[in-house]
């Protein structure tokens, strides 16, 4: 029966012409039917033909009706509405583009950034059940400094010294893995670089050292081969690396890879596994190669001697990252209280405190996330405001059109559509603008992907990258939806219904707006204003903070300076053979012509952020006690690299080549370090030791912002590469030469020396400057677009309000302009409306951005929340265009003619 | 001959009811002389916009009460002539039957007391 129904009506559907004509047929031939019978009776041809039109009703809703009963009516009045909408928008390209053009900004802007944001947080990581993957921070990884490798010489313990035994209380991964009930794997991991030998194209890949377990923790198995086995990254045992899918594909062609070899940094590693497509956790890693557990010299022996790790697990059954939690820190305090003279005991509580604050076992993903999360929040929010003052902007538009369409509804309306009907046509309007628009700023979003990709941490890069995939897709549509019916639907409640006749009777002209529609319409230009002002402000607080942050004395010069970075480990030779080779490059740089000075250093200032730092003892200072034990970061540099970076020498003197290790030991310090150690006295001269005989300090040196520009620079002591040479060095060089021919030069000075020594990271220190403070520049940059699309908006806002304003009362000013009113009187009376609208604005705005600047505190550098420069200026910003948008369309006002104005009425 | 002011709106939900009740009576009918035969049976009581037959007309025939074949009138005019089904007739008692439920429902509470 349902069934037949459902038939009948396909059949309607399908044939929907045929039906159409055959019902217009049978009324028509009724209409002729009744007539005939009325003039049967005695009525002329044309009354009979009214009264039996009159009798019959409007054919077209019967017909409609008749349409709405083979349930195709809805689909069919969509149809239409988009129609007509098209239509109508078609006739008025300059407000379609005007509207389509503002929501493809908010939208587009707001689709880019919840792409990023998808990506960062909301998006699972791509392992399996990857809500029970955590990091343990404080959680160490035992180390056994065993007697194989060849460590650090400054590590190295002197004749008859013990190298010295943690002494400390530390809950590490041998503890954890004991915690069958909370966690059922436990793996450790570092992220670090090396060389891929290949006698044509040497590459640098981003090398994850992980456990045995790391794999098995994640979830994800070898695709090719296996990953690896326990015994394998101990001392001694055999070399074995698993690559990554892109890594394999790239640099191998896909061929078979199993059981060959590869040579890493010259030393050769047999190929195990091959991971699945896609998997390049951590950081992008191209290869895995094995930690072993402890760690030894030998696992980072390939590195820099030390990387630092960190420590997965993931949750076994039953138990929440807040239980696990409880329990680590439960471990933590059984540890003091059964070690209470530990070295680091007067520490543990402050690391307890720490761990309670933050979590002993934190989500990976928001591990990896790390600091970006309040950024991010910060630009979608702002987006979202942006895209909130674009559809205050649309509705203004829409408003005023509306005020025109009036006519044309009511009309239509007294020739039967129904309410319902009309509201339904002018929100299809609105929707086609709003999913124009979505389309249009779909279209953009991927440009500025590249821009947003810089805000993401890099430990997130490999795992969940940005993209434009369903999910922004759908987002972006479900938003173009929500905005279209947002804006369209007042205006369209507006603008239907109502008293009819008197709409109609109203006329033409000005068209009538109620002072009800004014006040909305000035209410919305307040909220664009408030709204504008809070962006302006954030904008304010940021650049601010990236001028303090760019205005600091970094304690070096970075212009003309290029460098490019090499890694001689496992290099043949040791020691001597490299500086076998840094010295004729170091030579053939400072002969070129247009080269200044060059250099080396073991870490690049703001290049990675890695490092080592160590403890020192003081000769003759304080005994050390708690946390205050001195340390500084060690560095290793060739005399000149002060020159070529231009770090000012306050003290002393430079490196010479007699400096080497044969001599006493020499060290040049930071002005921070010798302020630290020895207070009130010249350190020039004075020792300290590390972990062996005294060092002197021949040289004072400015402290250098070395890890990221807003920390601030640590103690540092730098030692000359003749004393302590380095595994990896930067090359740097400055000179007059454009940058681009200084890098040339400085490649060729090391492949003249060496062709087969791989360089890389070439490029100049303004690019490393660069790259260390982008995700701060796009913040920065972001956010100022954002606002200053915001201040376009309103200031558009307000123009369109003030002229529509002045059309609307072109009357009012001819009468009052005959009755002898000035310009100045007729400017002020258009102006003080919106003095009121822009004070009430602002005055909101002000007290949004005091409330909300404290959100975005930890984002500010230099500047406090409530920077007093900011809240003053910025509403002066705002206020510039505001004043422009009035005084333009008010000046309208003065040109009125009253003569004409009379003769119009 | 009442006055057209005289007439009564036709109660909703009943239209179905008197279309199928006039084709059932009339046999084979096109619109106007359903439309016809309800005001006359009615003695003109009863009006009903002569066009909104035609919506409820298309909903019987997706009900599948009514089935219409296109004919000749006398006049040699093309019409569609409606005639009631089996399923239709079924649907004609059954509302029939509730009607007179209603009526003599609400008949009882009006009766003066």
């Amino acid at each position: 029966m349902h069934v037949r129904e459902a038939l009948r009506r396909l059949g309607l559907l399908l044939g929907r012409d045929r039906a159409t004509a055959e019902l217009e047929a049978e009324m028509r031939l009724h209409r002729e039917m009744r007539a005939e019978l009325l003039r049967d009776g005695g009525a002329t041809a044309t009354d009979a033909a009214a009264e039996a039109r009159r009798r019959f009703g409007n054919p077209l809703n019967h017909e409609e009706g008749s349409r709405d009963m083979w349930g195709l009516g809805s689909l069919d009045d969509l149809g239409q509405d988009i129609r007509y909408a098209a239509r109508r928008l078609r006739h008025r390209p300059g407000f379609a583009i005007a509207v389509i053009g503002v929501l493809a900004l908010g939208i587009g802007a707001t689709t880019a950034m919840f792409s990023a944001v998808d990506a960062a947080m909301l998006r699972p990581l791509p392992f399996p059940r990857p809500q029970e993957l955590v990091t343990l921070p404080q959680v160490d990884v035992p180390f056994d400094p065993g007697t194989n490798g060849e460590p650090l010489q400054l590590r190295r313990p002197g004749p008859g010294q013990q190298f010295p035994k943690s002494p400390n209380h530390q809950l590490d991964v041998y503890d954890v893995v004991a915690m069958r009930a909370q966690f059922s794997h436990v793996a450790a991991w570092a992220s670090g670089g090396l060389t891929l030998s290949d006698p044509e194209h040497p590459r640098r890949l981003n090398v994850g050292v992980v456990t045995a377990d790391f794999f098995t923790t994640l979830g994800v198995p070898a695709a090719i081969g296996r990953a690896f086995v326990a015994d394998e990254g101990r001392p001694g045992g055999p070399k074995v690396v698993v690559l990554s899918e892109g890594l394999w594909q790239r640099q191998f062609g896909g061929k078979e890879m199993l059981q060959h070899t590869v040579l890493l940094n010259n030393k050769p590693y047999l190929v195990v596994g091959i991971m699945p497509r896609g998997f390049s956790f951590p950081k992008q890693s191209d290869i895995w190669i094995p930690m072993s557990l402890p760690t030894t010299f030998e696992t980072f022996d390939a590195f820099r001697g030390f990387l630092p790790s960190q420590v997965l697990a993931r949750l076994a059954p039953g138990t929440t990252v807040d239980l696990a939690s409880k329990q680590l820190i439960a471990e933590w305090q059984r540890g003091i209280s059964r070690d209470p003279t530990a070295a680091n005991a007067s520490d543990l509580p402050g690391i307890v405190n720490d761990l309670r604050r933050v979590g002993a076992a934190i989500p990976l993903q928001q591990s990896l996330l790390g600091d970006r999360r309040t950024a991010l929040m910060m630009l979608l929010g702002a987006t979202g405001l942006l895209l909130l003052i674009a559809c205050a902007n649309v509705t203004n538009m829409l408003l005023s059109q509306a005020i025109v369409r009036r006519r044309e509804i009511a009309v239509r309306e007294v020739l039967g559509a129904t309410r319902a009907r009309m509201i339904r046509q002018l929100l299809a309007e609105s929707a086609l603008l709003a999913l124009t628009g979505a389309l249009l700023g779909l279209i953009l979003a991927p440009a500025s992907l590249g821009l947003l990709r810089t805000l993401l941490p890099a430990a997130l890069a490999g795992v969940a990258p940005a993209q434009l995939d369903l999910r922004v897709l759908i987002f972006a549509a479900l938003l173009g939806l929500a905005t279209g019916t947002a804006f369209g639907l007042w205006p369209a409640l507006r603008t239907s219904g109502g008293a009819l006749s008197e709409t109609i009777k109203a006329g033409s002209g000005h068209g009538t707006t109620s002072g009800g529609a004014n006040h909305i319409r000035r209410g919305l230009v307040a909220t664009e204003l408030a709204l504008t002002l809070v962006l302006l402000v954030g904008a304010g607080l940021m650049l601010r903070s990236f001028q303090q942050l760019m205005g600091l004395d970094r304690g070096m010069n970075t212009e003309h300076v290029g460098t490019l970075e090499m890694s001689f480990r496992g290099a043949a030779g040791g020691r001597a053979a490299t500086l076998r080779l840094i010295e004729p490059v170091l030579e053939r740089l400072q002969a070129t012509p247009g080269v200044a000075a060059a250099g080396v250093v073991n870490d690049l200032p703001l290049g990675s952020g890695g490092g080592i730092s160590v403890t020192i003892t003081v000769d003759g200072g304080p005994e050390p006690k708690g946390d205050d034990r001195p340390g500084a970061r060690l560095l290793m540099a060739s005399g000149n690299y002060f020159k070529t970076m231009s770090i000012p020498l306050l003290a002393g003197r430079s490196f010479r080549s007699a400096d080497d290790t044969l001599a006493p030991p020499v060290a040049i310090i930071s002005a921070g370090m010798a302020k630290a150690y020895w207070p009130g006295g010249n350190a020039l001269g004075r020792t300290f030791r590390v972990f062996g005989p005294p060092v002197t300090v021949i040289g004072i040196v400015a402290d250098v912002r070395e890890i990221t520009l807003d920390r601030d620079p640590r103690p540092q002591m730098y030692f000359s590469i003749y004393a302590e040479t380095p595994m990896n060095v930067a090359l740097v060089a400055r000179g007059a030469l454009p940058s681009q021919a200084l890098l040339t030069a400085m490649q060729a000075a090391v492949h003249a020396v060496d062709p087969s020594q791989a360089v890389y990271h070439v490029r100049t220190m303004d690019a490393v400057l660069s790259t260390s403070v982008a995700p701060r520049r796009t913040n920065t940059l972001l956010i100022s677009l954002f606002a200053g699309l915001a201040l376009l908006l309103a200031s558009l806002g307000v123009y369109a309000v003030v002229a529509h304003s002045v059309a609307q009362r072109s009357r009012e000013f001819g009468i009052r302009s005959a009755l002898g009113a000035t310009g100045f009187d007729l400017l002020s009376l258009v102006s003080r409306e919106m003095a009121w609208v822009t004070a009430i604005g602002l005055a909101a705005g002000l007290a949004g951005a005091w409330a909300l600047a404290r959100v975005a505190e930890s984002l500010m550098y230099g500047v406090t929340p409530h920077d007093p420069l900011t809240f003053i200026v910025v509403p002066l910003v705002l206020l510039v265009p505001v004043v422009l948008a009035t005084l333009l369309p008010a000046r309208r006002a003065l040109r009125v003619n009253p003569a004409e104005v009379m003769r119009a009425e | 001959m009442p006055s057209h002011q005289d007439r009564d709106e036709i109660p909703p939900g009943t239209l179905d009811m008197l279309i199928l009740q006039t084709v059932t009576r009339r046999g084979e009918s096109h619109g106007f002389e359903i439309a016809e035969a309800i005001q006359r049976a009615s003695t003109d009581v009863l009006q009903v916009e002569e066009g909104s037959l035609y919506p409820a007309l298309q909903r019987l025939l997706i009900k599948g009460w009514l089935v219409g074949e296109w004919g000749r009138t006398a006049e040699n005019r093309r019409a569609r002539y409606y005639t009631i089904t089996a399923a239709g007739r079924k649907q004609l008692a059954h509302e029939v039957e509730s009607y007179h439920r209603v009526a003599h429902a609400i008949g009882a509470i009006l009766r003066p007391v």
